[in-house]
């Protein structure tokens, strides 16, 4: 029995402490390191986080390079797929110009009736022209995190918490800022919870995300009418996203009441920030 | 020239797995999802370097890819480094304890590692707050499992390559 013992220190000292013939690092206190980057995490102590920011953006443009190659690829086989498609997406495309002609009278109407009703609430309106755009450097979907990277951060005044749109809709906001870059979380992200007010029934909710393309609404009132179809817009009840930034449709199924989001989260290069809001919420 | 072929040949196969770990780290490869079928392969690559040639795959390389990924994936930085850390010391302790290799001994081995490494990356993602589908976690284990001698004969037929 004190044989066994002896053997299981041995093997356990030879695979954590010993440094083989070629480990210029014992296992042992990478392991310590780790645990502590781990802890390091959650300081928010100005050295640690330039620190921090001059690592994130380095190993982005790493990754950025490393990927160039899988991206045009993948470039290259969606232009062939979009070639072999041409007479389908024609005739989709007509389709939808003929509904969306339709629309376009209503949306008229709607969006000058808005616009009189916010100035009767006092409500700011905001400018187009305060939207800078930034590129999405990378764009990897973890099994954990819905996010990615856009070529932005405090050199060009991001601050984390703001919303970040594809063209005039809301699609997550900053969760991660660092010099050059900073980290979108996606609303179908986890971790993801944005208060929002669904029209026309003004009920007020949180759009959390499930890691899927479609997010749920919870919180919402117990006998709520919902119904397919609805609009889904922020609230602005958090205070620094503007309130009325479109998201998307609700849609039911079973009891729950989904979402589907206006804007397609795998096609996006290029996505927008409003940085004068922060300022107007300060 | 063709001793220079050959010397040249065998230092690219020797630098492959290595290779690999940074190309699966700064392209944020390290679980492949298909469907319902979701693999990580960061682990079973590690595991079976570590296994059976130590020398291929560093520890500080090792540490620096799971950084890496952490840093590319979004998850606070050392969480993959440290499931990593631990595949790569179960590997290390079952290279102590065993003399015979085979695929069945290495396979029930990976359980374990699997289990522990999982287990850890739970925890530490707990702890700092991140939510994360357990159920998926689990069925990355499972796949990761059924997948291990997949790649197991892959690295085999590297490591005779290396041998030649």
């Amino acid at each position: 029995m004190e044989t066994s013992r002896d053997d299981f220190g041995i093997a356990i000292r030879s695979a954590f402490l010993r440094k083989d013939t070629k480990q210029r690092f014992s296992l042992f206190a990478l392991i310590i390191i780790s645990i502590f980057l781990i802890f390091f995490e959650r300081l928010e102590v100005k050295f640690i986080k330039y620190f921090r920011s001059a690592v994130q953006d380095t190993i982005y443009r790493g990754s950025e390079i490393a990927s160039y190659p899988f991206k045009k690829f993948g470039n290259s086989i969606d232009f062939l797929d979009d070639h072999f498609n041409l007479y389908k997406n024609y005739k989709d495309l007509r389709e939808e110009n003929n509904y969306l002609k339709t629309k376009i009278s209503t949306n008229d109407f709607l969006n000058l009736e808005n616009q009189q009703l916010r100035k009767l609430i006092d409500d700011e309106i905001n400018s187009e022209n305060n939207l800078i755009s930034f590129r999405v450097m990378l764009d990897k979907q973890s099994p954990y995190l819905n996010s990615f990277i856009i070529n932005g951060g405090s050199n060009k005044k991001i601050k984390n918490g703001m919303a970040v749109l594809f063209r005039n809709n809301f699609i997550g906001r900053i969760v991660d800022v660092n010099f050059f870059s900073s980290r979108v979380l996606l609303i179908s992200d986890l971790n993801s919870r944005i208060p929002v007010i669904v029209e026309p029934l003004g009920h007020h909710a949180i759009l959390s995300g499930h890691g899927t393309s479609a997010p749920s609404l919870e919180y919402l009132p117990e006998k709520h009418n919902i119904k397919s179809g609805n609009k889904v817009y922020t609230s602005g009840k958090e205070g620094i996203f503007s309130p009325g930034i479109p998201i998307g449709e609700t849609k039911l199924n079973n009891n729950r009441v989904e979402v589907l989001i206006y804007s397609d989260l795998d096609q996006i290069s290029f996505v927008n920030i409003d940085l004068d809001l922060e300022d107007k919420n300060n | 020239m063709a001793v220079l072929v050959k010397y040249f040949k065998l230092n690219f196969l020797k630098l492959l797995p290595l290779l690999f770990l940074f190309f699966i780290s700064l392209n944020g490869n390290s679980v492949i999802d298909f469907k319902i079928l979701s693999i990580n392969i960061h682990y079973i690559l590690v595991y079976f370097w570590v296994l059976r040639k130590p020398q291929a795959l560093g520890y500080g390389f090792i540490f620096l890819s799971g950084i890496i990924t952490d840093v590319v994936i979004g998850l606070p930085i050392g969480v993959s480094a440290l499931a990593l850390l631990i595949i790569a010391s179960v590997a290390a302790y079952v290279r102590a304890v065993t003399v015979r290799i085979s695929l069945i001994n290495d396979w029930i081995s990976f359980i374990p590692a699997l289990l522990l490494a999982n287990s850890i990356y739970f925890t530490s993602l707990y702890l700092t707050s991140y939510s994360f589908d357990y159920l998926y976690l689990l069925q990355n284990s499972i796949f990761t499992f059924i997948f291990y001698p997949v790649l197991w004969l892959f690295f085999n037929l590297l490591l005779n390559l290396m041998k030649a």
